[in-house]
């Protein structure tokens, strides 16, 4: 079955079957949409928060505010319904806590960022592994909508 | 200047910095001789970051400092975790190849002594004050953790990578200095020199 690696800021789809990867997630996001009826799947790696002035050639998956929406666009566009769509998400550590002890973490403004833009669109987290202090691989089962979670020297999870 | 010119330059800061990093490496192991691979100095385009440290699932020991002052940016050390166990028994005399408290603690040290090293070496170099932060340390996929730090860089679509790999003559030791200057702020260290505008 075909594999597709998402890289940071990137998003990718697939429709009834097709695997779509996203390794050494640190502070990123992995966000998963899916409808389970049209079995369309799609998967982002969120990297920041909140898009900047700065970054204006930025691909639209690079911040959770621009990729959640562009998102669900290529979702609809692949025939899914926008209010069928369920999320999952993994990501969002702190690999090193004792630079942010006076802020919050990235992973963390990450964390609240995809979840109150899939909040905005009105779409569901069913699923999650977020936060704590470790790297992690994710990977999405288009034709079954399963998510799986591994972090090193660890089996991988269902989400 | 050109942009060939301008990445030479960068990589001879990278060489710098690198040779007294090591210099301080090879101090704190009894006088082992370090080689300096030639060093890489990259504008990547973000699409293309993420990919080029390469190997992103394996694992790697991470050091991680914030640089403030009159020149910002990010540093990274990424040692292969067979090397990073090396450099444990060789500063601590443990080789239970376990990777504890103390031997993350002896990382870190190490990490924060070469990072200060290449630092000041720059600073020097430039009269700008280049201050290095309280180091972070991880042991973790490598992609996790180059991902981290390229998230606290907060980078943008052009990704100014300065990169320096080293090896040990007869020791399994081997790690990659990254430095990634803050927008803008390695022109400045070009003006300093007399290097014209870049």
């Amino acid at each position: 079955m075909t594999e597709v690696f998402v890289n940071m800021g990137e998003i990718s789809a697939f429709k009834t079957q097709g695997i779509l990867t996203t390794v050494g997630l640190g502070s990123c996001i992995g966000v998963t949409l899916y409808d389970a009826v049209e079995k369309v799947g799609v998967m982002g790696h969120i990297f920041l928060p909140r898009s900047r002035p700065k970054d204006k050639d930025a691909l639209p998956g690079k911040y959770a505010d621009t990729g959640i929406p562009a998102m669900i666009e290529e979702a609809v566009k692949l025939g899914a319904r926008k209010s069928r769509l369920k999320a999952k998400m993994a990501g969002g550590a702190n690999l090193f806590p004792n630079l942010t002890t006076n802020s919050t973490s990235i992973g963390q403004q990450n964390i609240e960022a995809v979840a109150e833009n899939l909040k905005k669109h009105g779409i569901a987290i069913i699923g999650k592994d977020v936060a704590g202090g470790h790297g992690r691989k994710m990977r999405f089962f288009v034709e079954t909508g399963v998510v799986t979670v591994t972090a090193i020297g660890k089996e991988a999870v269902e989400i | 200047m050109s942009s060939e010119a301008k990445l030479d330059f960068l990589k001879e800061l990278a060489n710098i910095g690198t040779g007294h990093a090591t210099t301080a490496l090879s101090q704190m192991l009894g006088g082992r001789l370090f080689q300096l691979v030639v060093p890489d100095a990259q504008m990547l385009p973000f699409s293309e970051a993420a990919e080029y440290i390469g190997g992103l699932e394996q694992l790697v020991a991470g050091i991680f400092i914030v640089v403030s002052g009159d020149v910002g940016g990010h540093m990274a050390f990424l040692i292969p975790f067979d090397s990073a166990m090396v450099l444990v028994k060789l500063l601590t005399g443990d080789d239970s190849g376990e990777m504890n408290e103390l031997a993350l603690s002896a990382l870190q040290e190490l990490g924060n002594i070469m990072i200060t090293s290449y630092l000041n070496a720059l600073s020097k170099m430039t009269d700008f004050l280049m201050a290095p932060s309280v180091p972070g340390v991880a042991v973790d996929m490598a992609g996790a953790v180059w991902e981290s730090v390229l998230a606290g860089a907060e980078v943008t679509n052009e990704v100014t990578v300065i990169r320096t790999e080293f090896f040990a003559d007869g020791e399994s030791i081997e790690g990659n200095i990254i430095f990634l200057p803050d927008d803008d702020d390695f022109k400045k260290i070009a003006r300093v020199l007399g290097l014209g505008e870049m």
